[in-house]
């Protein structure tokens, strides 16, 4: 379990499946990550399967929790770390769309951009964010994670090809803004 | 192909076995192993259940420039979190002890460790009695950490074991002093 | 169920889990103890119900006070025949036990359950060179430190040293002579 001011991070359960099952169906959450495809209940149910026990090989996901009321809120996770050269990909979903916009999803991600530091001991992460995802890119900016690049018409929905942004934050500059303790 | 430089590291193949299994039934080359029982297909020396990496280890076969080969050398019990991994070397060919072909294949495999797997502790084990080994992993940089009392039961008595580890920085500073020829 | 003083040792049972998932997510427990990641309830779960029974090579067992609460998991692992040593790994989940003494009685009496029982000549252990309180209770049981490992981890955004340890059998004796009480 890792904490956070505001949330707490959490391995996934069977019982998480409902919550995921309808925020991966919900169109206004999935347009902001990379999916195209429905998913039915069983893809769903693989997916937490597969990612419920985490270790450096396998990459961590994690359920994010509210501290105040337990509320299974979003996902986070590190994928596809890399033993030698230290890099993992980062991806946060929040799918409780109340929960949008109130520095959660900033607090899930410097608690576990810690984790994957200090624990795992990467020394760089990075993600992809849609160009139309200002909202997203601000909050990364916020966590420290800096613009290292666009891919042009990397992604296609809604009828048309959108850039995709790739952004990165490395261990150094982790350490620099946020102090070790927390 | 790792070049040292008195020895090539490569890949171990099926025909290395043979060999293998000759040293690994001679008692003189066996008394500084933790090898015990009998084996007639040099077991032992097969190499690692997949490719040579972080999850099943690095297993190569050390040959001579001139292409004899003469044992076999491998870093296994490798960490992703810690970055550290446990390294064991067999030098079966008899004509070529105490001439630093060990000391060379120690050398660099250890330096493979360090600038290609990224690992920050390379660490090892040998019997107390094997004065020469001592002698020469140390000249490689290696330090003795911990003395294990009675780890190892041999010819009817229990026998200590030296544990000896060298840091990435700790090798760094001897290979740029002009670096040893262990 | 092994008797001590203040504890006994009993076999894990599957109803444990509730308190186990507890331990095994409290960084306050896991950050001195080889545990990095959270565990679900579920792979908590298998891993209880999957273990085979105790034997020489592993063995995991409950703590629990004479009153039954159960505190915390001590174990013998990487047992190896020849070389009649293991390792000893110790758990003490519930915070309101720790510093009490329960760790340092479950110790001895899995030690000699070790050496009269089992037949161990060596248990050894690795331990973080910042726990300090418990390097104090190992060596309040007999263990003795046998060297420093540089940088063996990396925990908290840095490399820290473990302390290697180790008792053998005949100090075990001399330490806690047969029947006699101890630590």
């Amino acid at each position: 379990m890792l904490e956070g001011r505001l949330v707490r991070l959490r391995a996934l359960e069977p019982g998480d499946l409902e919550a995921c099952y309808r925020w991966m169906n919900d169109r206004e959450v999935t347009h902001f990550l990379a999916m195209t495809y429905p998913m039915s209940y069983a893809d769903e149910q693989g997916y937490i399967e597969r990612v419920s026990s985490s270790d450096y090989t396998k990459g961590v996901s994690l359920a994010i929790e509210t501290k105040d009321g337990s509320v299974h809120i979003g996902n986070i996770s590190l994928e596809n770390p890399h033993a030698e050269h230290r890099t993992a990909a980062f991806g946060i979903a929040i799918g409780e769309k109340d929960y949008w916009s109130n520095g959660y999803g900033t607090d899930a991600i410097v608690t576990f951009l810690s984790f994957g530091f200090q624990e795992m001991n990467l020394n760089r992460v990075s993600l992809h964010v849609f160009e139309f995802n200002e909202r997203a890119q601000a909050c990364y900016k916020k966590c420290g994670f800096q613009v290292e690049g666009r891919l042009r018409e990397n992604y296609y929905a809604e009828g048309r090809y959108w850039d995709v942004i790739v952004m990165g934050i490395l261990r150094d500059e982790f350490d620099a803004l946020h102090s070790k303790t927390g | 192909m790792l070049e040292g430089k008195l020895v090539r590291l490569r890949a171990i193949e099926p025909e290395d076995r043979a060999r293998a299994a000759a040293w690994l039934s001679d008692p003189e080359v066996t008394r500084y192993l933790t090898y015990r029982y009998p084996s007639s297909d040099g077991d032992w020396m097969a190499g690692p259940p997949g490719p040579n990496g972080y999850a099943n280890g690095v297993w190569l076969s050390i040959d001579t420039h001139a292409g004899e080969h003469i044992g076999a050398v491998n870093l296994h019990r490798v960490h992703y979190e810690d970055r550290k991994a446990a390294l064991g070397i067999v030098v079966g060919a008899k004509s070529y002890w105490g001439k630093g072909f060990g000391g060379d294949a120690v050398l660099t495999l250890a330096r493979f460790a360090f600038d290609e797997m990224n690992l920050n502790r390379v660490w090892l084990t040998v019997v107390e009695d094997h004065a020469a080994a001592i002698a020469c992993y140390k000249r490689g940089g290696f330090q003795e950490e911990a003395r294990l009392r009675q780890e190892v039961y041999r010819d009817g008595r229990f026998l200590d074991f030296v544990q000896m580890g060298i840091l990435r920085r700790e090798f760094e500073a001897l290979i740029s002093k002009g670096g040893s020829d262990a | 169920m092994l008797e001590g003083k203040l504890v006994n040792l009993r076999p894990l049972e599957r109803d444990d889990l509730d308190r186990e998932f507890q331990w095994v997510n409290d960084t306050d427990v896991t950050r001195y103890l080889g545990m990095r990641y959270p565990v679900s309830k579920a792979q908590e779960e298998q891993w209880l119900n999957s273990r085979p029974a105790n034997d020489f090579g592993n063995t995991a067992l409950a703590i629990e006070t004479k009153d039954g609460v159960h505190i915390g998991n001590i174990g013998l692992h990487e047992g190896q025949p020849e070389n009649r040593k293991a390792s000893l790994g110790i758990m003490i989940g519930d915070k309101d036990y720790w510093s009490n003494g329960y760790g340092t009685d479950a110790i001895v009496t899995l030690l000699r359950f070790a050496f009269h029982e089992m037949n161990m000549n060596r248990v050894w252990l690795h331990v973080y060179a910042f726990n300090e309180r418990a390097i104090a209770c190992y060596k309040k049981c007999g263990f003795v430190i046998e060297g420093t490992l540089r940088e063996n981890s990396y925990r908290e955004g840095r490399y820290i040293d473990a302390i290697t340890m180790g008792i053998l059998r005949a100090e075990f004796e001399s330490l806690h002579a047969k029947g006699e009480s101890d630590a």
